[in-house]
């Protein structure tokens, strides 16, 4: 049974501790990772589902659904590598649940689809500070594909390393330049179509 | 003009590393003397810092501190309320298993009906109850978070 003990974060100096901590049992021992990845953990739902309401939900899911399986987790890997994967396919999910009764409301044609969630949902201004160089930079990251997105987003605004990258990507970290390369090489190209100070 | 030891698509590449800051020292001084002699990768190399200037300048809008205050908490809430919910599956299993099982006790005990047909009507009692918590749990997590439940039909 858990036990809501009064505890500060600041306890555990580092991440490997409060990972082992979390698999005795010490739920608070949790809240130190929470607290260090939220931010980032939100930020990366909301490049996923562009909508804040949506994004704090399912970052907070994330952590739930990475707390229920923590037993399974290697301490010596990286925390947050491991917690992305759970979080990208949450999101991954709701995104294609979202778009998929989007499509049936299309086709049934009774109601307004454009902002059924409530939500802007494509709507830059929700989720950076208003200005123009950045919606223009977000209409063209949104038209590339799932790849090229994803691997810009983790080092751009998550800030991964390249080993990070190649670690979360499951993919050798000698080829994350060569991806990052050709995703930027399109986006570049994106942006050009859209404006000329790119 | 001076020798290049890399070629344009090998420094396309280094460029990545150069703008992210994960390149190491020689590979760093090989791509800088490849810049210098060639004016097609300098050029590809400043559009390259512009966009990363761009993508770096890009800050996302600052959500209310309230939202963050509440955060560990809902986390911590929705955790409990995970571990309450297999506690209840299990326990309502058990007593209702035991209540089926106390209401077709004649029937069970009865030598003359056949153990394949007790063996029927266990497997039956017992999958209609985890049927009832599966559904229950789902019509109660549903209606919590489905956020179409509000669009007219």
């Amino acid at each position: 049974m858990v036990k809501k003990v009064k505890m500060s974060i600041t306890k555990f100096s580092n991440e490997k501790d409060a990972i082992l901590a979390c698999q005795s049992g010490q739920i608070e021992a949790y809240r130190y990772l929470v607290e260090k990845y939220k931010t980032r953990a939100y930020h990366t739902a909301l490049m996923f589902t562009k909508n804040r309401d949506d994004a704090l939900d399912l970052s907070q899911e994330a952590f739930v659904h990475a707390y229920r399986a923590i037993d399974r987790f290697d301490p010596q890997k990286n925390f947050y590598t491991w917690f992305y994967r759970i979080l990208k396919n949450l999101c991954i999910n709701y995104v294609n649940h979202k778009r998929n009764t989007r499509k049936v409301k299309e086709q049934i044609g009774r109601d307004k689809v454009t902002d059924f969630t409530g939500n802007s949902a494509d709507n830059p201004e929700q989720i950076f500070e208003q200005n123009e160089r950045s919606q223009l930079l977000w209409n063209a990251l949104n038209a590339l594909k799932d790849n090229d997105r994803e691997i810009i987003i983790l080092k751009d605004f998550d800030g991964m390393s390249y080993a990070e990258i190649a670690d979360t990507l499951g993919i050798p970290a000698g080829s994350v330049m060569s991806r990052l390369y050709y995703a930027r090489q399109r986006l570049l190209r994106k942006l050009e179509k859209i404006d000329e100070v790119f | 003009m001076k020798y290049s030891e890399i070629n344009c698509q090998q420094a396309q590449i280094l460029i990545m590393g150069k703008i992210d800051g994960e390149l190491p020292a020689e590979e760093n001084r090989i791509l800088d003397e490849h810049l210098a002699v060639c004016s097609k990768c300098k050029y590809e190399y400043e559009r390259f810092v512009q966009l990363k200037k761009g993508t770096s300048e890009m800050k996302f809008e600052i959500l209310p501190e309230v939202q963050w205050d509440a955060y560990w908490d809902q986390v911590y809430n929705k955790i409990e309320r995970g571990i309450g919910w297999i506690l209840f599956s299990i326990g309502f299993i058990l007593v209702a298993s035991f209540w089926g099982y106390q209401a077709l006790e004649g029937f069970f005990m009865d030598p003359k009906q056949p153990t394949i047909l007790k063996i029927g009507v266990g497997a039956l009692t017992l999958g209609l109850i985890f049927l009832f918590v599966s559904v229950l749990r789902e019509k109660l997590m549903v209606k919590k978070v489905d956020k179409y439940r509000s669009v007219q039909r």
